[in-house]
């Protein structure tokens, strides 16, 4: 069984839909910008990738995740032909932090913020009338495993159609404790290049529209699920471990009935931690070892910084386009690769053409657990 | 999510077959069906502590302990503690809604006294919500689906559901299911009021396959849905005007949407032991548990959420 995506919305520090955050990506400029979210006085990281919607002259304003949310949601099912009312369509959303930084304005006294306001659930009813809403908080592979659950409902006769969104803003708890643990702070997100020093936060939202084949009033189909895996190292809290990250390749394969050579491109987690990107190359290289030329790969952080939970699903908005344009964008700043990533196939410079079939995409987050999917282009 | 399909004979059965609880004031599950709060049960002072509960928060080692009664309870872990099942097959699905909420609160506290010098190194899992569920996976060492439901009120029969969802697709041939919310000031402010520490955990696993030596099915999940009221999710669940349901397991504000839950024995067990939030679904899932086990007449049914929320969700439970 495959699976049709009918509806696609992105943001990000780049660009406002999808097609801005591509040409963004393509085009290739540093996107870094000096850290606003927070008093920089109180860290040492001094850059992050922010989207730049707060108010002028300083201070954080709640519920930004949710904003951008109810925006991709309105615009993807738009995409997809599909009104706005979502009483009849479940709409599953990954995140890692939920609203946890409007949970921190609330606690420092700097702004209102409810029980109910902590999962999305309640912006869903009011804005769309959903009331299928599911709020799982999967770290950064959320949105991909909310991916493969609807997948699963579609197959088990639950739904025709189902929403798959993920939202994420930088919390001061996550980026503070992410500045205090990494001991060379990142000047810039710098995936698979010799002078990767650690992650460092973005902020967006993605969203599509999955639906059954032939499901009436569809709209055009963008790319087609082939399948999802999801699976757990228990192994490390925040480490990552090349035997989960193995086991959830395989199984994205054998799900979506390929094999290594049969892959195209591939959109890396590459979150520009040494531990990640070493682990994931290492990964990469014994999976394509043998598989002819091997495919091309590309990571989207770089620009975009680390957009957590909802990173998987704009990786994978972003392959789609790539398969569309048959282009892959470069990885911006990577000019002297690690030596984990010899000879795969990882863009540099500038954007590579090719013709591109069968994507892959990699999403790995804290407590181990991991999802790939398998997308394949609309022809 | 209509699971009307969930009784077509040839998608499997999902029963619960272990139980435990870390939860004080409630010493066995059979003592559910009240009244409560009663005598014994968990004391976090002196429970919560131990080599392998260090450096890690309070929600996750009430889970942990919960965690562990279940899997002794499903005859799932041997003499050491160690799990015997199939731990690549086995998903570990948490529901809670503030089982961090605490750890980011004190966090931002200590960036604005003395910046992020001050933070503990330590800290860096609980930023995520997700912390739960992968202590529990690792302490076990389950490597299938490892999913984190916060969803509001009805998050702990939402992850029953999702839980059983993984076995049926065929991803899990097992699953640990826990509810989970420790109590502390910042819980209070945001519940307004007081609560427990409170953690259940219930092991589920396909009812055919809940045949082997030692297994005990306490309940088997038959439906469920989660819709803009309790009348609209009684119908998605496929919950018939008919149904036989000896035990309601919710609160009264639903009551009077469906004409069959006046006839029926009531438990509200947030009226008896405070708000429970993301645990109360699968407390509910062990009460029910605790009715069939009593040879009690009747399916059970527990709710959740309702007109003050953004949806209801209701499950149905037969023995």
């Amino acid at each position: 069984m495959t699976w049709d995506i009918t509806g696609m919305a992105a943001v990000a520090n780049i660009g406002a839909n999808p097609s801005e955050i591509f040409a963004a990506l393509c085009a290739g400029l540093e996107s870094r910008k000096p850290l606003r979210a927070f008093d920089p006085d109180n860290y040492r990281a001094k850059y992050a990738y922010e989207i730049d919607d707060r108010p002028e002259g300083g201070g954080d304003i709640p519920r930004r995740a949710t904003r951008w949310l109810t925006t991709v949601v309105r615009q993807a099912v738009a995409n997809a032909g599909l009104g706005e009312d979502l009483s009849q369509v479940p709409v599953l959303v990954g995140t890692t932090m939920r609203e946890q930084r409007s949970l921190e304005l609330w606690w420092r006294g700097d702004a209102e913020v409810g029980l109910e306001d902590l999962h999305f659930g309640t912006a869903l009813k009011a804005a769309f009338g959903a009331s299928t809403t599911y709020t799982f908080a999967n770290a950064c592979s959320a949105t991909l495993y909310a991916l493969g659950m609807a997948t699963d409902m579609i197959e088990a006769g639950m739904a025709d159609t189902v929403v798959v969104a993920g939202t994420d803003a930088a919390t001061e708890s996550g980026f503070g404790t992410l500045d205090r643990v990494q001991n060379d702070i990142p000047d810039a997100l710098r995936p698979f290049d010799a002078t990767h020093k650690g992650m460092l936060m973005g902020e967006g939202a993605a969203a599509v529209v999955v639906q059954r084949t032939g499901t009436p009033g569809g709209g055009p189909v963008h790319a087609r699920v082939r399948g999802v895996s999801m699976n757990c190292d228990a192994h490390h809290a925040t480490a990552p471990d090349p035997d989960g990250i193995t086991s959830a390749v395989l199984d994205a394969y054998r799900r979506a009935g390929v094999r290594a050579c049969d892959i195209d491109l591939v959109m890396l987690h590459g979150s520009g931690t040494p531990l990640n990107d070493a682990t994931e190359s290492s990964v990469l290289r014994r999976i394509f070892d043998g598989a002819g030329p091997g495919p091309r790969m590309t990571a989207i952080k770089a620009m975009t910084g680390h957009t957590l939970g909802g990173s998987g699903l704009l990786s994978l908005v972003m392959a789609v386009l790539a398969m569309k344009e048959r282009t892959v964008p470069p990885v911006l700043g990577l000019a002297d690769p690690i030596p984990e990533a010899a000879g795969l196939g990882l863009v540099q410079g500038s954007p590579v053409s090719g013709d591109l079939a069968i994507a892959q995409i990699d999403a790995f987050g804290f407590g181990g657990i991991n999802a790939v999917a398998i997308v394949e282009a609309a022809r | 999510m209509s699971t009307a399909h969930i009784r077509n004979p040839n998608v499997r059965e999902v029963a619960v077959t272990g139980i435990g609880l870390a939860l004080p004031g409630v010493a066995t599950y059979g003592d559910l069906l009240g009244p409560l709060p009663g005598e014994g049960g968990f004391d976090p002072a002196t429970e919560l502590s131990g080599r392998e509960l260090r450096h890690k928060d309070r929600a996750s080692r009430l889970a942990l302990r919960a965690a562990e009664f279940a899997l002794h309870d499903a005859g799932l872990t041997d003499a050491d503690a160690t799990f015997t099942g199939a731990a690549d097959a086995t998903a570990v699905v948490v529901s809670t809604n503030l089982g961090n909420v605490d750890s980011i609160c004190a966090a931002t506290d200590t960036i604005a006294r003395k910046g992020v010098r001050g933070l503990s190194p330590l800290g860096l899992p609980q930023t995520s919500s997700n912390v739960i569920a992968g202590w529990v996976a690792i302490r076990y060492g389950l490597r299938g689906p490892n999913l984190t439901v916060c969803n509001g009120v009805t998050s702990g029969l939402d992850a029953l559901a999702w839980a059983r969802n993984l076995i049926v697709a065929g991803r899990a041939e097992a699953a640990v299911v826990v509810g989970v919310e420790p109590a502390n000031d910042v819980t209070a402010k945001l519940l307004g009021k007081q609560s427990t520490d409170a953690a259940v955990a219930v092991v589920l696993e396909p009812a055919d396959a809940a045949a082997y030596p030692g297994a005990r099915p306490r309940a088997t999940i038959t439906g469920y849905a989660r819709a803009r009221d309790l009348a609209a999710a009684l119908t998605c669940a496929g919950v018939a005007e008919e149904e036989s349901v000896g035990l309601w397991l919710g609160d009264e504000v639903g009551a009077g949407e469906g004409q069959l839950l006046t006839a029926t024995r009531r438990i509200d067990l947030e009226a008896q032991l405070g708000p429970l939030s993301g645990a109360l679904g699968v407390l509910q899932c062990a009460a029910a548990a605790a009715h069939f086990e009593g040879r009690a007449t009747g399916n059970v049914l527990a709710t959740a959420g309702g007109p003050h929320h953004d949806a209801a969700a209701v499950l149905l439970l037969t023995s």
